[in-house]
């Protein structure tokens, strides 16, 4: 066993730090809160390749893999910035088309992915939320055309998007009564395709939407992966999101404690630096522990999806290490806030305007609970009640 | 005219991290990684850009660190250099400026450049010494300051940096020039130079390898010895004056003071 880090991943964290300092967590802020994108940084980062790190050379990807992209996905977030699209484009969207997509596709969409464009996914619907067995947008083929009908919600950044990623019924199997599912790359602008935004309260640059599919057609080569064979193909994608799902919050730990950090050695109000009262280490270095951990397990879990992709360990490991994640990440921020006293709701120390997205964890893209089940049925072997 | 660029790195401590004083030897610890010198990054890109313009035209790196340091040699290398000579050995703990411009004026020999960049100053250093020893040991002309660089391979344009602008300076080649900081804007590395670095061939050379003897370098051949160090004055804290609607005029009173306008 090898725990040292590469001197391939030390540049790749370096440079990518650097990227995101030049920007830092101010710019993430404006950019928020005037409704802007995160879009020159996002750009900045592709430029260098980093955003296709994961992708095939053929394409103009990096030939690395998730563990790469986890990297990227982390040190973004550690300098305030975190890249919440990188999950539904690298990681789910630009993966899913280089592991299934025909050749035709892959030189069609990836070149761009690479570059810098980027793809929504949408699989979350009003009454379906955690079952996707349970999906009610349908696909219906009708000559070299299928038909998208329904409604997608909370689906992030369709109005950065080029095109989205659908993932859709197109039957049903008789003996379970589940979905039999099929992915589309959509337009984001194909007519019969509107979308209203969700207000949300996270200082966040990406905007979430109602996606209303009103006859959408689209041509059968935009396909992908097997009609009826969707499902397979879902899960393929979901490890990735998980795992950089997991780097964002790795990411936001490591912030939060940095500020920290730097905070409690210098602020003194009994005449000695808070740091040096237990009651403000202890939970700080608490924190830290659980972040390693969760830190650990995101690593490994993503080494497992570049050995063994779809295997039943990197699936474990991607669900457990974004539920680690999520809660180190909640927990970092708030003993990082608490550190702070006041400060710690201010606008200018940064840190409160973080707990949106880190609480998002807890729920997206996968919940704690469907974590534990997951856990307890497979890990476990507990009956399951569904 | 392809071209063969040396470029001088200096692997230092990062100065971002506490650093300390050896209370032996009084100089710098160096036990910790070492990073590439941020004012090295210019005289990289500056080669890049330098031989990208010109057809089989190569960078090559050329250092002198303790312990076999490579961490700031594949940062430059994942910029886009194609090697590396690396000199590192016991015996050179203690070099002081010339005996470390002895061995790098011999690493940067076996490299057989056409033109030898390097920084003005280091940033944990700075005696800003360093280029033009090496350049008298090489007998090659050596410009400093350099705010820009252009070459036809065989003769080298340089405007230097002046108090009051800029001189044009013409020499031949091979020469050293020194770049200044913030001259062009250094690159970050792509993924693809980050996954190649570490395939580039990294040279390591002993003081024998170059044909030194070990009694001209480190301590032995020390001419110059630290005698003492003490704690920098703390600075007293500066005069604060809060903006009553008439910032800027105090601002340049002060300025007319202290004599800068
Ligand atoms: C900001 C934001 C961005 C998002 N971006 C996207 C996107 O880009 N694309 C996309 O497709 N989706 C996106 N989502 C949707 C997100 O993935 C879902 O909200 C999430 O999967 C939970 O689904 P739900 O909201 O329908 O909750 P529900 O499924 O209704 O669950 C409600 C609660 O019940 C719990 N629960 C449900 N089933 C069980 C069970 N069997 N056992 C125990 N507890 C259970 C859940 O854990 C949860 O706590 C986003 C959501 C948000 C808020
Ligand atoms: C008493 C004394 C003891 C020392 N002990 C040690 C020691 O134990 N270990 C040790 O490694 N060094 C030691 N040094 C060497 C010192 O750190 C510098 O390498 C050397 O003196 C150059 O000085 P500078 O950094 O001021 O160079 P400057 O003249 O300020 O540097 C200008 C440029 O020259 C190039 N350059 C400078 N140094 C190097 C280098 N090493 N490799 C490649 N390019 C370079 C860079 O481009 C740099 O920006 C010692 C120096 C003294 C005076």
């Amino acid at each position: 066993m090898d725990f040292a880090e590469s001197e391939e991943h030390e540049l790749l964290r370096s440079a990518t730090g650097e990227i995101a300092r030049r920007f830092g967590h101010d710019y993430f802020v404006q950019q928020a809160r005037s409704s802007g994108s995160s879009g020159e940084l996002w750009q900045a980062i592709a430029d260098q390749g980093f955003l296709g790190a994961h992708l095939p050379e053929a394409y103009g990807g990096g030939g690395g893999g998730i563990s790469e992209l986890t990297i990227v996905c982390e040190e973004t977030a550690t300098q305030g910035c975190p890249l919440l699209l990188i999950l539904v484009s690298a990681a789910i969207c630009a993966e899913l088309i280089a592991r299934f997509g025909t050749d035709g596709q892959k030189a069609a969409w990836l070149p761009g992915l690479v570059a810098g464009e980027k793809m929504a996914f949408a699989i979350t619907e009003p009454d379906a939320g955690s079952n996707s067995h349970r999906l009610g947008t349908t696909a219906r083929r009708d000559g070299d055309l299928y038909v998208l009908k329904g409604t997608k919600t909370f689906i992030s950044g369709v109005d950065e998007a080029s095109r989205l990623l659908v993932v859709t019924r197109t039957g049903t199997d008789e003996e379970s009564g589940r979905g039999r599912l099929s992915l589309f790359v959509v337009d984001a602008d194909a007519p019969g395709l509107t979308r209203q935004r969700i207000p949300v309260e996270m200082t966040i640059p990406e905007k979430q939407f109602t996606l209303f599919f009103d006859d959408v057609e689209v041509p059968a080569d935009r396909l992908l992966g097997q009609e009826h064979e969707g499902l397979r193909v879902v899960f393929h994608g979901l490890n990735p999101e998980r795992i950089t799902g997991a780097a964002i919050g790795n990411g936001i730990g490591r912030y939060a404690l940095a500020k920290a950090a730097a905070y409690a050695n210098d602020r003194s109000v009994w005449g000695v630096p808070i740091a040096t009262h237990q009651g403000i280490a202890h939970p700080l270095a608490t924190a830290k522990v659980e972040l390693e951990l969760a830190r650990l397990m995101t690593a490994k879990a993503a080494w497992l999806h570049d050995h063994d992709p779809g295997s039943a360990a990197a699936g474990e490991a991607a669900n457990m290490a974004k539920y680690a994640a999520a809660e180190a990440a909640l927990h970092c921020l708030d003993v990082a806030i608490q550190t702070h006293g006041g400060n710690g709701m201010t606008t200018e120390f940064g840190l409160a305007d973080l707990w949106g997205l880190a609480r998002l964890l807890r729920i997206a893209p996968v919940s704690r609970e469907m974590i534990l089940n997951f856990v307890a049925g497979h890990s476990l072997g507990l009956a399951k009640s569904y | 005219m392809a071209m063969n660029v040396v470029v001088c790195v200096k692997q230092i401590p990062d100065p971002a991290a506490p650093s300390s004083l050896d209370p032996g030897t009084k100089t710098l610890n160096r036990s910790g990684k070492l990073i590439l010198d941020d004012s090295d990054s210019y005289g990289v890109e500056m080669a890049l850009q330098l031989a990208g313009n010109v057809e089989g035209s190569e960078v090559t790196l050329v250092s002198m660190a303790p312990g076999g340091e490579v961490s700031g040699l594949r940062t430059a290398l994942a910029m886009g250099a194609a090697r590396a000579i690396l000199v590192s050995d016991d015996s050179l703990a203690g070099s002081d400026a010339l005996s470390t411009a002895k061995v790098l004026a011999a690493a940067i020999r076996r490299a057989e450049p056409d033109l030898v960049i390097a920084a003005t100053e280091s940033t944990d250093g700075y005696t800003g010494t360093l280029p033009v020893q090496v350049a008298e040991l090489l007998g090659l002309p050596s410009v400093t300051f350099a705010k820009s660089v252009a070459t036809d391979g065989r003769n080298l344009k340089v405007e230097r940096q002046t108090e009051a602008g800029y001189d044009e300076v013409e020499c031949p080649l091979p020469a050293v020039v020194t770049v200044t900081a913030g001259v062009v804007e250094p690159r970050y590395p792509s993924f693809k130079g980050i996954m190649a670095a570490k395939s580039k061939p990294v040279e390591t050379l002993t003081v024998s390898d170059l044909g030194l003897d070990a009694s001209q370098v480190g301590w032995a051949g020390a001419r110059q010895e630290i005698t003492d160090v003490s704690e920098a004055e703390a600075r007293s804290a500066g005069e604060v004056v809060v903006d009553e609607g008439d910032g800027a005029e105090r601002i340049v009173a002060f300025l007319e003071q202290v004599k800068v306008v």
